[in-house]
C-alpha cells in the first residue's frame, strides 16, 4: 500500500515539475502579472460590470486568434482573417431589415454560408494550389474587403433587434426574463468564446484535429502517411471561418452596424497573439486553447499602456515592442528549460 | 503449405527529368520470406520499393499483387491493399506522440472520436517487441534517430502487411536494436508476411535474407537463393559492383606518431558526456564505438565547438582552447564531417559550388568581392580529387547520389590545414564503392599529411577495419580502450555491452 502512494505522490510532483518547466507555464505566469497590475491600475477591476466590460473588449481578438491558430498549427497562415470578419459584419447588416425579425436568421445563413466561401477559397490556395499561405491569403484579403466595400461603402447597414442578444440580451425587448438575468451574469460574448472552446475540445479528438497538427508539423510525412493533406488544410480554413463568423455576431449584436474596414487591425494582432500564445509559426506547435492565452496577454498589454496614460503614439511603440519581450520571454524560459533537461536526459 | 508468390514486378520502368532512375527493374516476393534487395546507391532499388508502394507511379511496366494486375497512384491505395513500406527518410511527424505516430493515417474511431486507447494498446504491442524500453506517449522529435526508426518500423507494422518493405531500416540502429528488429523480423516470416529488406551492409543481409536480388544502373544484375547456392558474400558484392573487388585491405597500416595533437580533459556536457578524456595522437585514427545513443554524436558535436555550455580542458598541440564554438574548432583546424549530412552538413538547395567554398566565406580574410574565377578552379580541383561525379559545379547537391553528397561535406574541408578531422557516421546510407573511396581517401590523407581523425561508425566493421585504438562509450563514459589486434567484432561488442 505504501508503496503505490509513494508512486503516486512521486508520479505527481514530477507532474508538477513537468508542468513548470513548460513554457504554457511561463505564458500563465506573465497574463497572472498582467491580470496584477490591470487589478492594480482599474479600481473596479472586480466588479461583475468592468469584467464585463472587459469580456466584451477581448472577445473579438480571442476568437479570431483561436480560429488563427488553428491554421497555423496546419502548417498555413491567415492575413485575410480581419477582411473576412469586415466582410461577414456587412453581409449581416446588408441582409438584415430592421421592421422584419426572420431577416435575422436568413442573415445568418448568409454569413455562415460565405464564411464557408472563403474558407473554400482560402483552402483551395493554400491547399490545392499550394501558393504559400500569405500570398494566397494576402491576396484574398484584398478580395474579401472590396466585397466588403462593394456592400458597405462607409459604416452603417440596419440589423433585426433580436441581435443584440449576441452582445446585450438584457437590451432586448421581449426576451425572456431569465435570459436576461443570466445575460447580466455570463455575457454572451464569454458564451461565445465557450461555444470555440467547446468546437475545438470535440474536433480535437477527431480524425481532422490530430491531421491538422500532422499536416502542420510535416506535410509530406502525413502524404505518406495516407493522409489527405489539402483537405485537412481546407477543414482548418473552416473551422478558421467559424471562429470568425462567431465573432462577427458579436461585432454586429454590439455594434448594430457593419463596417468594411473594422478587422483591419485585427490580422496581425490575432497573428501576434497566437505566438504569444504558443504556437509555432512553423505548424504543428501548440495549443488552441492556450491561443486564449496569448489574446489575453495582448489585450491586457494595450490596457495597460492605456491606464499609464501616456500619448497615443507611444502607446502604440510600446504595444509592440511588449509582444516581442512577451515571445523573447517565453522563448528563452524553453531553451533555459530544454537545456537543464538535456542535462538529466541521461542520468 | 510452401510459399505463395505475393508480389510480380516485371520491366519496370521510371526516370526523373533526364535521369533514368529504373531502366527495367524485376522483383518476386514470396510470402513468409525475407527477399534482400541490394544496389549500390542510384541503382534503382529505393525507386523499385517507392513504385512498388505507391508513392512513385511507373512509366512502364506492371506490378501483380496476389495474381492481379494494381497500379497504385498514392501510398494510400497500396496500404489499403496490404502493403507498407518502412521510408528511408523518415516519414514520422515530429510534434505527434510515438503512438499517435504508429497509428497515423489508420486511427480507429470509437463513435464520434478517435478510440485513444486502442491505439495506445496496438503501438505498446508492437514498441514492447522491438524496444521495450521506449515510452509510447513521448513525443517523436524527443527521440534519437534509433528510436525513430523503430517507431517508423513499428508504424509500417501497425498496418499488418502483406508485404512489408524495409528501406534501410538499419541505418540509424545500434547492434542490439538491429538484433531485436531481426528477431521480430524472422517472426513476421513465419506468419507469412513477404518481406522486402535493404541495408548497405552485407552481414546484415547475409544473416537475415532467404533471397537476394541485386540491381545495377536501374537493371537487375542477379539474384541469388542462399538456400539453394548458399552464401557467398564475394558474389554478392561482385553483383553490386559489377567487378571482383580486391581482397581486403590489410589492417596494419597506422601512420600514428607519439606526438599529442589534440588533448581533452575532464569533458563534461549536461549529464549527456561525463569525464570524457581523449588524447589524440599526430597521423592516429581514433575511432569511437559503441552501443548506438551512448554519448557518441554528442562527443563529436561537443569537440567541434557546437555547444556552448561545455566543460572542458582542451590543448591542442600543447595550445589551450576554447570549444564553446564551432567558429574556435574551425580556427585551431578541427573539423566536422557530420553524420547526418542533409540535416547538418550541406545546404541542400544550393550548388555544389557554393558548398564546398562555404567555409571560406566566413573565416578567411576575404576581399569584399569573391574571387570566383580563382575559387571556382580550387572548387574543380576538389572535385577532381575527391572524384565527385557532377555534371557542373552549379547542380544543386541535392541531385548527387548520397555517396557523392557525403564526400562534399569532406571537401568543403580540403583546402584547410585538417589537425583533427572529426567524421560522425561518415559511410552512413552511402554504397559500398563510396564508402571504400572515401575511406581510403581518408586513411591517404592520413599517411601522407599526419593528419589526425576521430571516427565515429555505427558499423562496427569500420571501425575494425580503419582504427588505431577505439575507445568504448557507454552512458556518456568512456568505458573501455582497445587498441591493434584487441579489436575485433567480440571486444567491441564484448565492452559495449559491458560484459566485462
Amino acid at each position: 500500500m505504501d508503496r503505490v502512494s509513494g508512486k503516486a505522490v512521486a508520479a505527481n510532483s514530477s507532474a508538477l515539475k513537468r508542468f513548470v518547466s513548460k513554457p504554457d507555464f511561463s505564458r500563465l505566469l506573465i497574463l497572472a502579472v498582467m491580470l496584477a497590475i490591470t487589478a492594480v491600475l482599474q479600481q473596479n477591476f472586480f466588479e461583475i460590470k468592468a469584467i464585463v466590460r472587459n469580456v466584451n473588449a477581448f472577445t473579438p481578438l480571442i476568437l479570431l486568434t483561436m480560429g488563427q491558430a488553428v491554421v497555423i498549427i496546419s502548417g498555413g497562415l491567415d492575413l485575410s482573417v480581419g477582411t473576412a470578419l469586415s466582410l461577414l459584419t456587412c453581409v449581416l447588416t446588408t441582409v438584415m431589415k430592421k421592421a422584419d425579425p426572420v431577416t435575422g436568421a436568413y442573415a445568418l445563413a448568409a454569413a455562415f454560408a460565405v464564411a464557408m466561401l472563403i474558407a473554400v477559397i482560402n483552402g483551395i490556395g493554400i491547399g490545392y494550389l499550394r501558393i504559400p499561405p500569405v500570398i494566397v491569403t494576402f491576396a484574398t484579403s484584398f478580395m474579401w474587403l472590396g466585397i466588403a466595400l462593394f456592400l458597405r461603402p462607409t459604416p452603417g447597414g440596419e440589423t433585426v433587434d433580436w441581435f443584440r442578444a449576441f452582445y446585450n440580451p438584457g437590451s432586448v425587448e421581449g426576451m425572456p426574463a431569465f435570459v436576461k438575468a443570466l445575460g447580466a451574469v455570463i455575457p454572451p460574448a464569454l458564451i461565445l468564446v465557450l461555444i470555440g472552446y467547446a468546437l475545438w475540445f470535440v474536433i480535437r479528438r477527431t480524425r481532422t484535429g490530430r491531421y491538422i497538427y500532422a499536416v502542420g508539423s510535416n506535410n509530406e510525412s502525413a502524404y505518406e502517411s495516407g493522409i489527405n493533406t489539402a483537405w485537412v488544410q481546407m477543414r482548418a480554413c473552416m473551422i478558421n471561418s467559424v471562429f470568425i463568423f462567431l465573432a462577427a455576431l458579436f461585432f454586429v449584436g454590439q455594434n448594430q452596424s457593419g463596417d468594411a474596414r473594422m478587422g483591419d487591425p485585427l490580422t496581425l494582432r490575432a497573428i501576434a497573439a497566437a505566438v504569444v500564445g504558443g504556437i509555432a509559426l512553423t505548424g504543428g506547435r501548440g495549443s488552441v486553447y492556450f491561443a486564449l492565452v496569448g489574446a489575453l496577454i495582448l489585450s491586457f498589454v494595450s490596457k495597460i499602456i492605456f491606464f499609464a496614460n501616456i500619448a497615443n503614439a507611444y502607446q502604440t511603440f510600446f504595444n509592440g515592442v511588449i509582444v516581442i519581450v512577451a515571445i523573447a520571454g517565453s522563448h528563452g524560459y524553453t531553451l533555459y528549460t530544454r537545456r537543464t533537461k538535456e542535462a538529466s536526459k541521461l542520468t | 503449405m510452401g510459399t505463395v508468390k505475393v508480389l510480380e514486378a516485371t520491366g519496370i520502368k521510371k526516370h526523373f527529368g533526364g535521369v533514368v532512375a529504373l531502366a527495367n527493374g524485376n522483383l518476386i516476393c514470396h510470402s513468409g520470406r525475407i527477399t534482400g534487395l541490394l544496389g549500390a546507391n542510384g541503382s534503382g532499388k529505393s525507386t523499385m520499393s517507392k513504385i512498388i508502394a505507391g508513392v512513385y507511379s511507373a512509366d512502364a511496366g506492371e506490378i501483380k499483387l496476389s495474381n492481379k494486375l494494381v497500379r497504385y497512384r498514392n501510398p494510400n491505395e497500396a496500404r489499403k491493399d496490404g502493403i507498407a513500406m518502412v521510408f528511408q527518410n523518415l516519414s514520422l511527424v515530429a510534434d505527434l506522440t510515438v503512438w499517435q505516430n504508429v497509428v497515423l493515417g489508420a486511427e480507429e474511431k470509437k463513435r464520434l472520436f478517435l478510440n485513444d486507447t486502442a491505439a495506445k494498446d496496438i503501438a505498446r504491442e508492437i514498441i514492447d517487441q522491438l524496444l521495450p524500453d521506449l515510452d509510447i506517449q513521448k513525443v517523436v522529435h524527443e527521440l534519437n534517430p534509433g528510436e525513430m526508426q523503430i517507431v517508423e518500423i513499428a508504424k509500417a507494422i501497425s498496418a499488418k502487411p502483406k508485404l512489408l518493405i524495409l528501406d534501410e531500416p538499419t541505418a540509424a540502429l545500434g547492434q542490439a536494436q538491429v538484433r531485436s528488429l531481426f528477431r521480430y523480423m524472422k517472426t513476421l516470416a513465419e506468419r507469412g508476411v513477404a518481406i522486402v529488406f535493404t541495408s548497405h551492409r552485407l552481414w546484415e543481409v547475409m544473416e537475415i535474407c532467404d533471397y537476394v536480388t541485386i540491381f545495377r544502373n536501374g537493371e537487375n544484375a542477379g539474384s541469388i537463393d542462399f538456400s539453394r547456392d548458399g552464401k557467398d558474400p564475394e558474389k554478392i558484392v561482385d553483383y553490386i559492383t559489377g567487378e571482383m573487388l580486391k581482397a581486403k585491405v590489410k589492417k596494419k597500416r597506422s601512420a600514428a606518431t607519439s606526438e599529442v595533437v589534440l588533448s581533452v580533459t575532464d569533458l563534461n556536457y549536461g549529464g549527456v558526456l561525463k569525464d570524457v578524456a581523449i588524447e589524440l595522437k599526430k597521423g592516429e585514427i581514433l575511432g569511437i564505438g559503441g552501443l548506438a545513443g551512448q554519448g557518441q554524436h554528442e562527443l563529436m558535436l561537443a569537440l567541434a565547438g557546437n555547444y556552448a555550455g561545455i566543460d572542458c580542458h582542451a590543448e591542442i598541440n600543447g595550445k589551450r582552447i576554447r570549444l564553446n564554438r564551432p567558429a574556435n574548432a574551425i580556427r585551431n583546424s578541427i573539423l566536422l564531417v557530420p553524420g547526418d549530412r542533409q540535416l547538418e552538413g550541406l545546404f541542400l538547395k544550393h550548388s555544389l559550388f557554393t558548398n564546398i567554398i562555404f567555409p571560406k566565406l566566413g573565416l578567411r580574410r576575404q576581399p569584399l568581392f569573391t574571387p570566383r574565377r580563382k575559387y571556382r578552379s580550387e572548387c574543380e580541383q576538389v572535385v577532381d580529387v575527391l572524384s565527385i561525379v557532377a555534371h557542373s559545379l552549379d547542380m544543386p547537391v541535392s541531385e548527387l547520389s548520397g555517396g557523392n553528397q557525403q564526400k562534399v561535406v569532406v571537401g568543403k574541408w580540403l583546402s584547410f590545414d585538417t589537425n583533427v578531422l572529426l567524421l560522425a557516421d561518415p559511410a552512413k546510407g552511402v554504397d559500398v564503392g563510396a564508402k571504400r573511396d572515401l575511406y581510403e581517401y581518408i586513411v591517404n590523407q592520413v599517411q601522407e599529411k599526419k593528419m589526425s581523425v576521430i571516427l565515429y561508425a555505427s558499423d562496427n566493421e569500420e571501425l575494425i577495419e580503419y582504427c588505431d585504438r577505439l575507445m568504448i562509450m557507454y552512458e556518456g563514459q568512456i568505458v573501455a580502450i582497445l587498441e591493434g589486434d584487441e579489436i575485433n567484432d567480440d571486444t567491441i561488442v564484448a565492452a559495449s555491452l559491458r560484459v566485462r
